[in-house]
């Protein structure tokens, strides 16, 4: 049984140029425990695409499809339904910690706030006994002192660990990170990594981690889903999409990576030109104006659409794994 | 001709720290560069690595003059950059450009394109019968049509916008570029192709290059030799491959080992270095050797001395106890 189920998931919204075509089509599916990557550049549509789940867009934004969450359709929900979900039943961690503490409360008061409104602590006294043990648990040093203290006194990875602490104080059974650790440097990024790790192996939490290295996504997930234009263009397990990438704009992603273990003097293969604005979407194949391969007329009028291609691998492309 | 093209000689540069109120005594100083010996020779890429707060970019701004150092010498082409009065100064600006990090910052909105390239040209009195020639010229070496010059930086994405930016950089044939951060905002597939620009410019025009970025990956791609920071200190420095391959200074070690491999199977298998802790602030920085408080090596002489950067190998130097002991105990078994 999954955790989340999402299908058909579309987001539109109506702007000055138009309207934009954010998220076109998005099925995935995440069990328990399991971590599943959702990779891809600015503008891929990959943040809306969870932000539409807990209902975090303005109100002009039309979401469609359908989205199941412990059997229920979070995107059919009312405001006051999705609050008892957020926290208690889907944690998030944004990416940038201090935009996402308020900065005149102190951490305790952070803490608290979210125990004491879900009802996971009976008392103030036993809220601030329950948030010491959670910033324990992410390992922040001195967790009882920390408590009285402000964002602005941590350092960047502390305060993404309070985040953190503050997404699993619910012990959600879904845990969505969006790009949470670009801003951290990679040292710091690693202790992160392996907090989240051992406490999804410890809690059976799924994850859904949102970002654009992938490299971290090498490290984390089991599946991965690649974005491009707002779709899904290739999906599979972490081994199936990194060993044998069969779209070839994950083929171009990955070759546009320099490694630390390279030859020297090699060019890097880049791909040509930006991604696609979602309010100027192409006809056809959403990467046929950037791709390499391009073998025919068929690509700009046709939109390919995720076939399976060999265990659970699926790619949209008329051509997956033609060189270029 | 000397093949050191820039060379910092125990570099400096605190930024003091006042009390607030009327007095504003001064209270400390952050040790943003703090003793830094450094080589850069002629027509290579060096490599400038570290986490946020290292330094680093206060480093390659000292070395412009950019900042001003408050202590040690900057050496440019043989003369002391640290001395130069503002009229020697300008000439040095010619020779020694800085390319940004944020190409939507670093160009004026309300300046086409053309007239962003060409200022640096009125600025030095270069080209003066034929400037949109020469503008056009320098789109054409990165990459650009000449016809973009009458256009507005908004009419451009974050990769071509950066491209004018070196296309500005490299206006009055400079010898020795800085890029800080260069492709830190750029996306994945378009950082590509700036690295690529920046390889053949630097291969072409015969640039000295000092390519300042947190991303070891690019660094090592791009780099001949590399120069890792740590807290205000250069820390080790090697040939690129054999910095990837057989760094010796623990820091080094755990950075490298932290940079995430694009692919499951390596990481699956790689042994990886976590470091405990953050790293400490330039304005109390730890006795001895100042990475000693995150250093899964630490020993004795740690906390007493700080360490200098000696040679560990041919041409590759660090600065650690650890390394230095060791290697002064193989010399004097080997000459027994």
């Amino acid at each position: 049984m999954s955790v989340l189920e999402v299908n058909d998931l579309r987001v539109q919204m109506d702007t000055a140029r138009g309207t934009a075509h954010i998220v076109n089509g998005l099925d995935y599916s995440v069990s328990p425990g399991e971590t599943v990557a959702v990779v891809g550049e600015s503008g891929s549509g990959k943040s809306v695409s969870v932000m539409a789940l807990l209902g975090l867009l303005p109100g002009h934004a039309r979401v469609t499809g359908t989205a199941e969450f412990d059997g229920k359709n979070l995107l059919a929900m009312s405001e006051p339904q999705l609050r008892t979900v957020r926290g208690n039943g889907i944690g998030m961690v944004f990416q940038d910690p201090m935009t996402s503490l308020n900065p005149v409360l102190t951490i305790g008061r952070q803490l608290t706030e979210g125990l004491l409104a879900h009802r996971s602590a009976s008392s103030k006294k036993a809220a601030r006994e329950r948030a010491a043990e959670l910033l324990a648990d992410v390992g922040l040093p001195d967790p009882k002192a920390a408590l009285d203290r402000y964002p602005h006194e941590l350092s960047g990875g502390m305060r993404q660990r309070v985040v953190i602490a503050i997404a699993l104080a619910g012990n959600p059974k879904l845990l969505i990170a969006d790009e949470a650790t670009t801003a951290l440097d990679v040292t710091v990024q690693a202790q992160i990594l392996e907090l989240v790790a051992g406490l999804q192996s410890e809690h059976g939490t799924g994850v859904v981690w949102i970002t654009h290295d992938l490299g971290v996504v090498a490290g984390i997930a089991d599946r991965v889903l690649v974005m491009y234009g707002g779709r899904c263009i290739e999906d599979g397990s972490v081994d199936e999409v990194f060993e044998n990438p069969a779209h070839p704009y994950t083929r171009g992603l990955l070759g546009s990576l320099p490694a630390l273990h390279e030859a020297d003097g090699e060019d890097l293969v880049a791909i040509g030109g930006t991604p696609p604005p979602p309010t100027d979407l192409p006809q056809g194949c959403v990467f046929w104006p950037r791709c390499p391969v391009r073998a025919d007329a068929r690509c700009e009028t046709e939109q390919p659409p995720l076939v399976g291609i060999g265990g659970t691998h699926r790619a949209a492309t008329f051509y997956p794994g033609v060189p270029a | 001709m000397s093949d050191v093209l820039v060379r910092a000689t125990d570099l400096q540069v605190h930024f003091t720290v006042r009390s607030k109120g009327l007095r504003r005594r001064q209270t400390g100083a952050v040790r943003a560069v703090d003793g830094v010996d450094l080589e850069i020779r002629r027509g290579e890429t060096l490599g400038l690595v570290g986490e946020s707060g290292c330094g680093k970019s206060t480093l390659g701004n000292a070395l412009l003059r950019l900042v001003e150092p408050t202590g040690g010498t900057v050496e440019f082409d043989g003369t002391d950059v640290t001395a130069l009065n503002a009229q020697k100064l300008r000439a040095l600006r010619r020779r020694a450009v800085m390319v940004f990090q944020d190409p939507y910052a670093s160009l004026d909105p309300r300046m086409t394109v053309g007239q962003t390239i060409a200022e640096p040209l009125q600025i030095h009195g270069l080209h003066a019968g034929n400037r949109a020639g020469r503008v056009a010229e320098l789109l054409e070496l990165v990459g650009m049509d000449p016809s973009v010059a009458s256009r507005y930086p908004h009419e451009f994405s974050g990769g071509q916008r950066q491209r004018v930016g070196i296309a500005r950089a490299l206006a009055g044939e400079p010898d020795f570029v800085v890029c800080d951060e260069a492709i830190a905002s750029l996306d994945v597939s378009v950082q590509a192709q700036v690295l690529n620009l920046l390889r053949s410019l630097q291969r072409r025009l015969g640039l000295t290059l000092l390519f300042v970025s947190h991303d070891l990956s690019a660094v090592r791609h791009l780099s001949d030799r590399i120069a890792v920071m740590y807290l205000g200190r250069v820390v080790e420095v090697a040939d690129a491959r054999t910095l990837a391959a057989d760094p010796q200074h623990p820091y080094t070690q755990a950075l490298l080992s932290a940079v995430p491999v694009p692919s499951p199977k390596e990481e699956r298998n790689r042994e990886r270095i976590v470091l405990r802790g953050d790293v400490p602030s330039a304005a109390r920085v730890p006795s001895g050797c100042r990475f000693r408080t995150r250093c899964p090596q630490v020993f004795e002489p740690c906390a007493d001395h700080d360490p200098a950067l000696l040679p560990v190998a041919d041409a590759h130097t660090a600065a650690c106890h650890l390394r230095n002991a060791s290697r002064i105990s193989a010399e004097s078994s080997t000459s027994a």
